[in-house]
């Protein structure tokens, strides 16, 4: 640090009337160094360590456990399914989000209030217990298909398979999508869109060539979101899929915590941890390149 | 769009439908916590406390619930604290370092919460630091509650108006003084919500106390979870709506303090 630099801080530690500031960011820096930065670090080193029957791992650097993650084919299945899960759910909670975010976007600040704390309440609700509301509607004897017997059709598998996990993430994650597209919606004037109208556009036209386009930042950053919580998710598989759905999270807790072989368990979490990155990498190019030409 | 009335009608359809849909399974656990019945029916067979009542005799539930509490309050000081004073470090003295270390106080928030969670199991038993469940629950949560109050507590700092302060020094008030009178004051709104953000996150965390929980520290959520993987008797209903009414709680007790606004203004930057 420059000597005026020194003196700056000298004079802010003097305004702010506290102690030495420094010490104000030691303890952030041990808890997120300490227990965040290095625990990643080292999981990245466990996935260079070698196995053994005996022991969690032994310190033994080899590439074995990167090679029969992507040797075998069950993860391939595995990995695809994970995937899968999140294209169709990011599509889904963009298709549902968007009248949701716009319904909310054009309304009258006074029922915006309320609506949002509508959006905002299931966040506040874990996601174990909503997931258990599910399994409540959706079991063989549950609500849904009471309610379709009394019109005389199902009984419908709903649950323990992937319909009953699709449910779920859709559930959970869409708040979030309608909170991105929020954004960006509130920030289309009305005006435009009626000069669109007023100049032949009909309702579908103006929506394509007018509202959507407006709104791609909100799409990209929901999109990203819901895709990444989506793969990582953890309780709705387990809990809706039974045992018969398997994603990658589940694998490397199996992996880890039951089997307890931590150098494979590391090495397939960062496998599918760098595949999630680069396809979201690639996906945000993408969109910054039909945003670009779109204006 | 410039919408017809029927555009108006079908959009504000189309919009309850979606609300009904994400508070469905919210409702439908607080009616199974109150149906006599072993399995919800429609209509509801009756009017009934037998599951609040097999709840207070459910040891694993009760015991589950008191941890819970205890380490969500036990991380909400913690992050309050830790938080708010790397936000005042950063935002007023970190110069040329500001932007690296808020993407480091963030940091926890875009990774998945299972892989940090693999990532500290591993690193706790090969390291030995502690062998204590409840610590290393302690740590895990912090970790994850930290980035909300740091933003919180950032957001209100940024728009903090220092002649405040210089004021009252230069009428002869102390170091101390000034910081309890002035700055603390100003950045409550910004605490009481992280705080907030950090007792219900911690409460309803699940990936990260899978992973780290042991035996006779089980938080909730993951005593619920092991649970439901065997049955889903209404006593689980019951410990969830317990859980719903205290968020419900704490929410309306934070709008008296501070305003509903507040918490999810300064929650979206």
């Amino acid at each position: 640090m420059s000597a005026t630099a020194d003196r700056v801080s000298m004079r802010e530690r003097f305004q702010a009337g506290s102690s030495p500031p420094a010490l104000l960011i030691i303890p952030a820096l041990i808890l997120v160094g300490g227990f965040f930065v290095i625990p990643y670090l080292y999981l990245l080193y466990m996935s260079f360590m070698t196995h053994t029957t005996g022991a969690a791992y032994i310190r033994e650097f080899t590439l074995e456990n990167y090679t029969e993650t992507l040797r075998d084919p069950f993860n391939w299945r595995i990995i695809w399914q994970t995937l899968r899960f999140g294209i169709v759910t990011t599509l889904v909670t963009l298709i549902l989000s968007y009248p949701l975010a716009y319904h909310m976007a054009r309304a009258q600040s006074r029922v915006k209030g309320l609506l949002m704390i509508l959006l905002l309440a299931p966040l506040l609700v874990g996601i174990v217990i909503r997931s258990y509301g599910w399994m409540i509607l959706l079991a063989d004897t549950g609500l849904v298909n009471q309610l379709a017997e009394a019109f005389g059709v199902g009984p419908f598998a709903l649950m323990y398979n992937r319909t009953g996990v699709m449910i779920g993430l859709v559930h959970i994650y869409m708040p979030f999508m309608a909170l991105s597209l929020l954004g960006s919606i509130q920030g289309i004037d009305p005006d435009i869109e009626r000069a669109a109208r007023s100049l032949g556009a009909n309702g579908w036209q103006t929506f394509w060539r007018v509202t959507w386009p407006l709104s791609l930042p909100g799409v990209a950053s929901g999109t990203v979101l819901v895709f990444v919580l989506t793969v990582s998710s953890y309780v709705i598989p387990s809990l809706l899929g039974g045992h018969r759905v398997i994603t990658v999270p589940l694998l490397v807790v199996q992996t880890v915590q039951q089997i307890f072989n931590w150098p494979l368990g590391s090495a397939l979490a960062i496998v599918f941890f760098v595949i999630t990155i680069a396809i979201v990498g690639v996906y945000l190019k993408m969109m910054d390149r039909v945003m670009k030409g779109e204006r | 769009m410039e919408l017809t009335r029927w555009g108006q009608f079908a959009l504000h359809a189309v919009a309850t439908l979606l609300y009904l849909f994400l508070l469905a399974p919210i409702f439908i656990v607080v009616i199974a916590a109150f149906n006599s019945g072993e399995y919800l029916r429609f209509p509801p067979e009756g009017f009934s406390l037998r599951w609040f009542r097999s709840l207070l005799s459910s040891e694993p539930f009760i015991e589950s619930f008191l941890f819970s509490l205890q380490l969500a309050v036990t991380v909400t000081i913690l992050a309050t604290v830790i938080g708010t004073a790397a936000a005042l470090y950063i935002v007023r003295h970190a110069g040329r370092l500001r932007s690296p270390l808020q993407l480091l106080m963030i940091s926890p928030l875009p990774v998945p919460a299972i892989l940090t969670g693999i990532a500290l199991l591993i690193f706790f038993y090969a390291t030995d630091i502690s062998r204590s469940s409840f610590t290393h629950l302690v740590i895990g949560h912090t970790l994850v509650c930290l980035p909300y109050v740091f933003l919180t507590v950032s957001t209100v700092l940024v728009g903090f108006d220092r002649s405040l302060e210089e004021a009252a020094r230069s009428l002869g008030a102390g170091p101390l003084t000034t910081f309890f009178r002035i700055t603390l004051p100003i950045l409550k709104s910004g605490m009481v919500s992280g705080a907030v953000f950090a007792f219900i996150i911690s409460f309803d965390q699940f990936p990260i106390s899978l992973l780290l929980s042991g035996v006779g520290s089980t938080p909730l959520p993951v005593q619920l979870f092991d649970y439901l993987r065997f049955s889903f008797d209404p006593t689980a209903a019951a410990v969830s709506t317990v859980t719903i009414v205290m968020t419900v709680i704490v929410v309306l007790v934070t709008e008296r303090l501070v305003g509903l606004e507040s918490l999810y203004n300064r929650g979206k930057s």
